[in-house]
């Protein structure tokens, strides 16, 4: 993957509707040729309204968007080089799998040749060869999917744009589809801008997820990167399981927590306002061990992979904790510590 | 299916579909007969093809049969042009939409006869648009609008009072098309007039055709609008079968451009509707 060159550039894109709702508000990112980068974030954090901000559906009231360096910000859809996947498919009912693909080549006037090996090529790629003169409504949910990514491709773009793409699709096709567009895009190299507010599809899928909340972006990084090291209570929160506590400032580089003194790897930033830890941090340990926390069990949740435990430490809120099978307690009680290098310190509040 | 179960069917058909081809059919029945010399009010009944020669044989009829397809065809396919953009338009709701909407569909409440006398009271000789045209100085003296030869008074006429059925066909269907859908061909490269060529009109061709073989139908078969507004010079069908039955009681010739009336009709319509049908498919069915 080539990703020092900037495919699309947004700076400080902001959207205004009619009605005085600010969808969108200062965006600023940057996005490399050939990278997977995911929009995460709840119902009505704007993501889909960036998504559309790029693809040119909406207009952005403030800012500028660069696509190869050239100025796109007003340009209509059918002038910029993308294409788009939708939620819903969007195929044509009255055209066949492949007039549905050959779509944008022919509108773009590409000559016959090319494109009749571009239908070819992609048919093959996505495995619909045998549906070529089917019409859609012929087809599974999974195989239309990748009839309207064969689509999209087939216009040979700079960028291509999923919005939801997989939330119609029941779970295990959800999976595979997934990995088939993943793969895809490995193998061709196109870059794609990928929405969705499942969080288990963003970490899997992306190089970069970016984190949205309230029309704004929270956070920008790899996955990895977004799911250890959290910047806000809201990331934490809302990418994968957390538990989050407020904190004070305690002496010899200690915190007082509702769990007790712990101790930190260094001192929490000025502007931090709650401590953070995953439930995969807990470490089960003995009695008198450094830093020991004993909890009593309120609930167990056998989880296939590990266990989930709800626990309380004294008259703390309930903290969870995911274990392996043979690390969890018999009994009604657990005694583990939190390795202090596992401690984050994050900002904002948490919704 | 058992016989019960057919005879069921047949029973529960029988009040409304039944009812409908008897008086259909009955209708027909007698019209045909009637223009083979059958059912003659005087004189004997007896099969002849003299009634069709005769009415072959006059140039009026010729006319009037050209006449009234020319008036249809023009009808139905105005119609449908001018519905198809306000369709388009009244797609997403915007404020006043529901009034806009109200207002184009008004006409279909107006009786024919009334809209052809409130149409003739603009256009007379001493009416409304002539009074206007002298008052800002674009003519010294009225113009003779009223009954034109070409009809063009009588196709707006019927061009306005049909549109609304059009646009009532056409915006349930345009309504029905996707957002995502004409996204998805303007993210493709469709421009504007590619998006209704390629898109819209492919996926609401049925409503098109139902309401090109509505208006087809009812325009070929005008008889109010055309003795109001329509030329002096041609007559329409209806016009032709009500002069023969009047003037001189010939009934059975009457019945002929009857049996012809309904021959254009059913010919006319099936052909627009495959025409449009192939053409709106971009050139296959």
């Amino acid at each position: 993957m080539a990703h020092d060159v900037p495919a699309l550039q947004a700076h400080d894109i902001g959207k205004v509707f009619e009605d005085g709702f600010a969808a969108l508000t200062g965006i600023d990112l940057s996005i490399h040729e050939g990278e997977f980068v995911t929009l995460l974030g709840p119902s009505g954090c704007g993501k889909t309204t960036l998504l559309k901000t790029f693809a040119g559906f909406h207009v952005p009231t403030s800012g500028r968007l660069d696509l190869g360096g050239r100025d796109i910000t007003t340009a209509p859809p059918e002038r910029r080089d993308m294409a788009m996947c939708f939620q819903s498919y969007a195929l044509f009912p009255h055209l066949s799998v492949g007039d549905n693909i050959d779509f944008g080549p022919r509108q773009n006037r590409v000559p016959r040749e090319q494109r009749l090996a571009r239908l070819e090529k992609l048919l093959q790629q996505v495995d619909l060869e045998a549906h070529r003169d089917k019409l859609p409504n012929k087809l599974s949910g999974g195989q239309q999917q990748r009839v309207a990514l064969a689509r999209a491709l087939a216009m040979r773009p700079s960028v291509v744009l999923f919005d939801e793409p997989l939330s119609n699709l029941d779970a295990k096709l959800r999976d595979q589809v997934r990995r088939e567009i993943r793969n895809l895009q490995k193998e061709i190299g196109f870059t794609a801008i990928y929405v969705t507010h499942d969080q288990a599809e963003a970490l899997s899928m992306s190089d970069r997820v970016v984190v949205m909340r309230g029309g704004r972006i929270d956070q920008i990084g790899a996955p990895e990167e977004v799911y250890q090291n959290p910047l806000t209570a809201f990331v934490a929160d809302f990418i994968g399981a957390a538990n989050i506590l407020p904190f004070e400032r305690g002496a010899n580089g200690s915190v007082r927590t509702p769990l007790g003194d712990l101790d930190v790897s260094g001192r929490p930033p000025e502007d931090a306002t709650y401590l953070v830890w995953r439930p995969e941090d807990a470490e089960p340990c003995t009695e008198g061990t450094p830093g020991a926390l004993s909890a009593e069990v309120t609930e167990r949740a056998y989880q296939g992979a590990y266990t989930e435990l709800h626990v309380r430490v004294g008259t703390s809120p309930e903290q969870r904790l995911h274990l392996p099978h043979a690390a969890t307690p018999g009994d009604g009680r657990i005694t583990f510590r939190l390795p202090p290098e596992r401690l984050r310190f994050v900002t904002g509040e948490i919704v | 299916m058992t016989l019960r179960r057919s005879l069921t069917i047949v029973a529960l058909l029988i009040p409304g579909l039944g009812l409908i081809l008897a008086m259909i059919g009955s209708v027909f029945y007698v019209a045909v007969m009637q223009s083979f010399g059958f059912f003659n009010l005087t004189g004997e009944d007896a099969f002849s093809l003299e009634h069709w020669h005769d009415v072959f044989d006059s140039r009026a009829y010729w006319r009037a049969l050209r006449y009234s397809a020319y008036v249809a065809v023009i009808s139905a396919v105005g119609s449908v042009i001018l519905a198809y953009p306000l369709a388009i338009w009244l797609r997403r709701p915007f404020r006043g939409a529901g009034l806009v909407s109200g207002m184009l569909k008004a006409p279909y409440f107006v009786p024919g006869l009334v809209a052809a006398f409130l149409f003739l009271n603009v256009v007379a000789y001493h009416g409304v648009l002539n009074q206007f045209l002298m008052w800002i100085g674009v003519t010294d003296a009225p113009i003779r609008f009223q009954n034109d030869r070409n009809a063009i008074g009588l196709l707006f006429l019927q061009i306005w009072k049909n549109l609304p059925l059009a646009l009532i066909l056409l915006t349930g269907a345009v309504q029905s098309i996707s957002d995502d859908v004409l996204d998805a061909a303007r993210d493709l490269g469709a421009g504007r007039f590619d998006r209704f060529r390629k898109v819209i009109a492919p996926l609401t061709v049925s409503a098109m055709q139902a309401a090109l073989v509505i208006i087809f139908i009812g325009a070929a078969g005008d008889f109010a609008f055309q003795v109001t507004v329509g030329p002096t010079n041609v007559q329409s069908m209806a016009q032709y079968m009500v002069f023969l039955k009047d003037s001189f009681g010939r009934w059975n010739q009457a019945a002929v451009v009857g049996v012809s009336l309904m021959a254009l009709a059913l010919v006319g319509s099936l052909t627009l509707a495959a025409v449009s049908r192939f053409v709106l498919k971009g050139g296959r069915w």
